[in-house]
């Protein structure tokens, strides 16, 4: 069964979004980084569902409640996006540093 | 095909998620000055969400839905009670805050609903598809919530490191997850308990178990994942604020002790080290760190992430001892319900004192009590209880913690306990400096005498209610012990 | 599924493909070609353009996309359900219909809200007396 192939595409995708979130300045692109992730997270649930083959299509139902979260959390991503674009010009991470991390 | 649903079992939840609807469709109906319903809708349909907690509990009936992978227990009920009442509580603080600011507000109302209803779920989650929903309908909603005060740029910054957090956290948790459902081919918590026995020195396993627990140490804030909390804090609204280090956490908690308790107990030799360091890393850190603060938001915020520590320090020693595993997760439980009740009453002090002097730095709190010797009782109350001073309900926690500790025995447990029981002491330094502040030091001559606005019936009714729970818990422990005897009745559904 | 199977995919790339090379292509056979250096500049209401055009998007379209994702989403759980929709019944009708009674409720919000007109001006009617301080 192809599943390693698939395993590694995923870790590859997983590992380029984490690499994007911790190095992009833009909250958009940061975004973008994470929708990479979860999505790396759902080939790894189809791949793993395609070799187990479960009675209820479990890892497919996972993939679909995955699928609506990430977009609801882009939605919330956005909004935030939004707010802070009103408000500085900018959607730059790098200008939030009133606090310090 | 049909499915046994037992309605009076999921009457919380459905209460709730009609309420939350009534409130958004009435926030559409209102205008400016009367959207104070939304409120009144809010805080009513929290309380008529207990009623069926109460007849569940009288009945104490474990009822098992959707093929175990929804228990309705009594551990679940305890817990839910908690999130009720403590949702109780912010509600009770947020109305008048919310009200006097120029904030959004069927929205507010709408969105922290939507998060209580989410931390419901997650009590009665007994698989993992419903525990990720319950955890991303409890922390999605907060994200915007963080952000409320749209024109303050804290308020910004604030939202935006909890969200980046927060999306990180939940991408690494699916990884773990999908990962755990691949080598088992299970996601209910009955079925992994079997299937992942052997499987221990998996090297796919180690990871996905390691991944699973970096994904809950973000969302509790435990260190070394706990910087986005403190700035997190500082920045939302105050009840907001409150609401993250009670609600959020505690549900955060409660989904992290039922995936290693009920699902993964065959792993426990991969997972018990790293509660261990995630325990003695969260109490030094977040009590060394809250020596230097001096905002007292900032305070509670590293003060939250010491707690964090010490509630996983009972779990963590008997899972580590391997004996008395029992007694280490109702120890825990029972701290848990204990730092939420007294730190829902230490925020209303917060929202209360910062009304009275229009300053969140400690200095700025000096002779409080000498103005306003009621508050100044009350944050003793809260303060020392947090800082675990006998009678107050904070010493019985730490007690419980202690117990278990010793039950379980063995060389790292003992390492632990002397961890904890220096930090204990570490932590009684800097919440008793802010009621030297309060009760010892000079007012400045600045300070109004009377308050221009007095604090509201709201803020009032929530500092006595959580007053109140704090002072009888401390007298008659025998509460608690019943929550911690509620959690050895714990169905792993399936 | 053997590789015959996907030969109508092949297929349709090929003439989708098809289709647009002989567009192009006519056209340029067709059309007259006289390139003049005013008329390769962009067009900014016949003044000679002086800067570049900043490269952002008006804020409206992040609000747009930000609702299309989601309600575009919603419509995922219905796909499961359909799926097996003989074997739920009336009860699996009844959850559905629930499902799309709170979306329809959240889209009722949104336009009550304003946040569907295009006409900023309008929607600043709606929202003005909500609007919390601003920066």
């Amino acid at each position: 069964m192809l599943v390693n192939q698939f395993l590694i595409l995923a870790a590859a995708l997983f590992s380029l979004g984490v690499y994007g979130l911790l190095v992009r300045r833009n909250i958009v692109l940061i975004l973008l980084s994470v929708e990479l992730m979860l999505n790396a997270v759902n080939i790894n649930l189809v791949a793993f569902e395609s070799m187990i083959r479960s009675a209820d299509a479990t890892g497919q139902i996972f993939t679909i409640f995955i699928i609506t979260v990430a977009a609801a959390e882009v939605g919330i991503g956005l909004a935030i996006v939004l707010m802070i674009f009103r408000n500085r010009r900018s959607a730059d991470v790098s200008d939030l540093n009133l606090m310090r991390w | 095909m049909t499915w046994e649903i037992d309605y009076l079992a999921l009457a919380p939840e459905l209460v709730i998620v009609v309420t939350l609807l009534v409130v958004l469709a009435l926030d559409l109906f209102l205008t400016r000055p009367n959207k104070y319903w939304t409120a009144t809708a809010a805080v009513a349909g929290t309380a008529l969400a207990a009623i069926p907690l109460v007849i569940l509990a009288v009945e104490g009936e474990n009822v098992s839905m959707f093929e175990g992978s929804y228990v309705v227990d009594e551990f679940a009920l305890v817990l839910k009670g908690l999130f009720v009442v403590s949702a109780y509580l912010v509600l009770l603080l947020s109305h008048h805050y919310i009200e006097s600011e120029r904030f959004y507000q069927g929205e507010y109302y709408f969105l922290l609903l939507a998060s209580v209803l989410g931390s419901l779920v997650m009590a009665s989650a007994r698989d993992l598809i419903i525990l990720f929903i319950g955890l991303e309908l409890t922390t999605g909603p907060l994200f915007l919530l963080a952000g409320w005060r749209k024109g303050d740029a804290k308020s910004n910054e604030a939202s935006v490191k909890y969200f980046i957090l927060g999306v990180l956290s939940t991408a690494i948790l699916l990884w773990g997850m999908s990962m755990l459902y691949g080598l088992t081919g299970e996601i209910t918590f009955a079925g992994l308990a079997t299937a992942t026995a052997g499987l221990a020195d998996e090297p796919a396993m180690i990871v996905a178990v390691l991944f699973v627990i970096v994904g809950f140490a973000f969302k509790i804030s435990a260190a070394p994942f706990h910087f986005w909390a403190p700035d997190t804090y500082e920045g939302a609204p105050t009840p907001v604020t409150a609401y993250l280090s009670v609600n959020s956490k505690a549900a955060g908690f409660v989904a992290f002790l039922l995936v290693m308790y009920l699902a993964l107990p065959e792993l426990s030799e991969i997972w018990a080290p790293a509660l261990w360091i995630l325990a003695a890393a969260s109490m030094t850190l977040g009590n060394l760190s809250a020596l230097r603060q001096s905002n007292i938001v900032r305070l509670l915020a590293y003060s939250s992430i010491a707690q964090a520590g010490f509630m996983l320090v009972p779990f963590a020693a008997a899972a580590v001892a391997g004996t008395n595993i029992e007694e280490g997760f109702s120890a825990t439980v029972i701290y848990l319900v204990i730092y939420a009740l007294m730190n829902v009453g230490a925020f209303a002090t917060v929202i209360a004192g910062a009304n009275r002097t229009a300053t969140g730095d400690i200095d700025g709190w000096a002779g409080l009590g000498k103005i306003d010797a009621r508050l100044g009782v009350l944050i003793g109350i809260f303060f020392f209880s947090l800082a675990g001073i006998p009678p107050l309900a904070g010493w019985f926690a730490k007690f419980a913690m202690f117990r278990a500790v010793i039950l379980a025995g063995g060389t790292a447990t003992v390492v632990l306990a002397v961890i904890a029981a220096v930090n204990a002491v570490i932590a009684l330094y800097y919440y008793a400096r802010v009621i030297k502040a309060v009760w010892l030091d000079d007012a400045p001559a600045e300070v109004p005498a009377r308050a221009e606005t007095p604090p509201s019936v709201s803020l009032r009714l929530a500092l006595l209610i959580s007053a109140a729970l704090t002072i009888v818990i401390g007298f008659f422990p025998a509460i608690a012990t019943f929550v911690g005897d509620a959690s050895r009745i714990i169905a792993a559904g399936g | 599924m053997t590789l015959a199977d996907y030969l109508p995919i092949a297929v349709m790339l090929v003439l989708a493909a098809g289709f647009v090379a002989v567009s192009l292509i006519a056209s340029r056979f067709f059309r007259p070609d006289r390139p003049t250096p005013e008329k390769l500049d962009p067009y900014e209401c016949g003044i000679v353009p002086e800067v570049e055009p900043s490269q952002r998007f008006p804020v409206k379209f992040y609000l747009v996309a930000m609702l299309f994702v989601i309600f575009d989403v919603e419509i995922i759980f219905l796909f499961a359900w359909g799926a097996i929709w003989t074997e739920l019944g009336w009860f699996g009708v009844a959850a559905v219909a629930i499902f799309t009674f709170f979306v329809l409720e959240t889209l009722a919000y949104v336009w009550k809200r304003g946040a569907l007109d295009w006409n900023v001006k309008r929607r600043a009617r709606y929202i003005q007396p909500d609007v919390q301080e601003a920066a």
